[in-house]
């Protein structure tokens, strides 16, 4: 080791390794808890179910009311919740619910949300998007979402600190219209890629070549530019049009962006032009605030 | 050995590493915790993936420099599994020398590329070949970028009239 080499190793802020504590315990059951992948949760009996349960709860109840103050527990038609201090348990009863109901059950255990029933593939739908505090999360605490198995389109804990005040936005996932673009409820995974087509690897392909497997398919291709930082770690993408691609250019990944296209991530190649301004050309996200 | 078996396993194995090597990186306890619970969570849900022997260890480091790079980004949503690490670690951040502050600003000062390299290098220990898996590039040019990272901070450390002391002590 060299001089340099000493010197960087003594503003070493973390030097001596951490002593596995009974938090890293507890992490490592809780991570062991979760889904491994999100496919893989066992499938839901969404509409049967949430018809009957709709009739069953036509009428919207709250129980646990204490009298000041918002519910510890609120059920109507579309959604069951349950407070604690820093989660809330939630079941969706019925996904193809009014966007209103999902809010005011949401509200009525004392939280400041925004619900948005969106459009998704047909594997997400009941499902639970989110949360997304769109003027960025503040803590402290953090936000997030678990899922568990259950008989009903969703159940899980929702994450949220006692006492946010922040505009929180959930989408719940209902069944897109044929050709209705999708929802996007997570970034691309410019780690390991993604494949929407089963059986066939797009990633390392050309564009025509994945084109033409596209059309084998009877799917139309649309196109999203994949911009990663100069040291290859964060990325943004870019919808564009198909005379914006040219044919040799390498496609990263794919994703269908609706029941009849299929989204190809594909790397710039020579004569992209310049890379954007990422706030230019942001591609509109679900939980936008637009009205 | 069960996909649960391995994932203990390689839990804890490789826990310590990658708790320092986020709270090498990051600012606040807060921030480790959440590479820490989000680098594990992917290698669990991608346990498959995980390569065998300690090659496992450069795939998480590979995985929490992606989580880093994302946390950096700015993301407004941040894992609910790391709450409960977050008083074990506050408790654990050492301070660096008043006197070596010179050397923390030069390497500050440093571009990204450079500092990734010489961090890996000096802190994790790790040699050309295995930077070169962490960041995704040929073995020549980690040993390049090294290189040329090693150069530029001495250079820097040059304009500082302290570095010889520094140096001499470590």
């Amino acid at each position: 080791m060299n001089d340099i080499d000493r010197l960087v190793k003594a503003i070493d802020r973390a030097p001596r390794p951490p002593a596995q504590g009974s938090a890293a315990r507890e992490l490592r059951a809780a991570i062991m808890e979760t889904p491994q992948r999100r496919w893989k949760v066992p499938r839901r009996l969404p509409v049967l179910l949430s018809a009957v349960t709709a009739v069953a709860a036509a009428v919207a109840i709250g129980v646990g009311l204490p009298a000041y103050g918002p519910a510890t527990e609120y059920a109507n038609a579309a959604v069951s919740l349950a407070r604690a201090d820093d989660y809330v348990n939630v079941t969706i009863t019925d996904p193809t619910a009014d966007y209103r109901e999902f809010e005011e059950a949401f509200r009525a255990v004392g939280l400041n949300v925004r619900v948005k029933v969106i459009p998704v593939a047909p594997d997400e739908v009941g499902q639970l998007i989110g949360p997304i505090v769109p003027e960025g999360f503040k803590g402290p605490g953090s936000v997030g979402v678990t899922r568990t198995p259950c008989q009903s389109a969703f159940c899980g804990k929702v994450w949220l600190p006692a006492g946010l005040k922040q505009l929180v936005v959930f989408g719940v996932g209902r069944a897109a219209e044929p050709g209705e673009p999708y929802a996007e409820d997570r970034p691309y995974d410019v780690m390991y890629g993604e494949e929407a087509v089963k059986g066939y690897t797009s990633r390392g392909k050309t564009v025509a070549d994945v084109r033409a497997e596209l059309r084998r398919r009877g799917l139309k291709a649309a196109y999203r530019l994949l911009w990663r930082d100069s040291d290859g770690a964060g990325f943004f993408d870019q919808i564009v049009s198909a005379d914006q691609i040219k044919d040799d250019w390498i496609v990263d990944g794919t994703r269908f962006r609706s029941s009849d296209a299929v989204d190809l991530y594909v790397t710039p190649g020579p004569g992209t032009g310049p890379r954007p301004d990422p706030l230019k050309v942001r591609t509109p996200q679900w939980y936008d605030l637009t009205d | 050995m069960t996909r649960q078996d391995r994932f203990e396993a390689i839990y804890d194995a490789y826990y310590p590493a990658i708790h320092q090597y986020a709270a090498r990186r990051t600012g606040s306890p807060d921030d480790t915790a959440d590479i820490v619970s989000e680098t594990f969570l992917t290698a669990w849900r991608r346990i498959r993936d995980v390569p065998e022997g300690e090659r496992a260890l450069l795939w998480l480091y590979g995985v929490a420099r992606r989580v880093l790079a994302n946390q950096r980004r700015g993301a407004t949503r941040r894992l609910e599994l790391a709450d409960r690490l977050r008083d074990e670690l506050a408790a654990e951040r050492p301070v660096t020398p008043v006197d070596l502050d010179h050397v923390r600003a030069a390497f500050e000062a440093l571009p990204e590329r450079d500092r990734e390299v010489l961090a890996l290098a000096c802190w994790e220990e790790l040699t050309g070949e295995e930077i070169a898996e962490v960041v995704g590039c040929t073995a020549i040019a980690a040993r390049t970028r090294l290189h040329r990272a090693r150069k530029r901070l001495a250079a820097l450390l040059e304009r500082e009239p302290s570095s010889t002391i520094a140096m001499g002590e470590a």
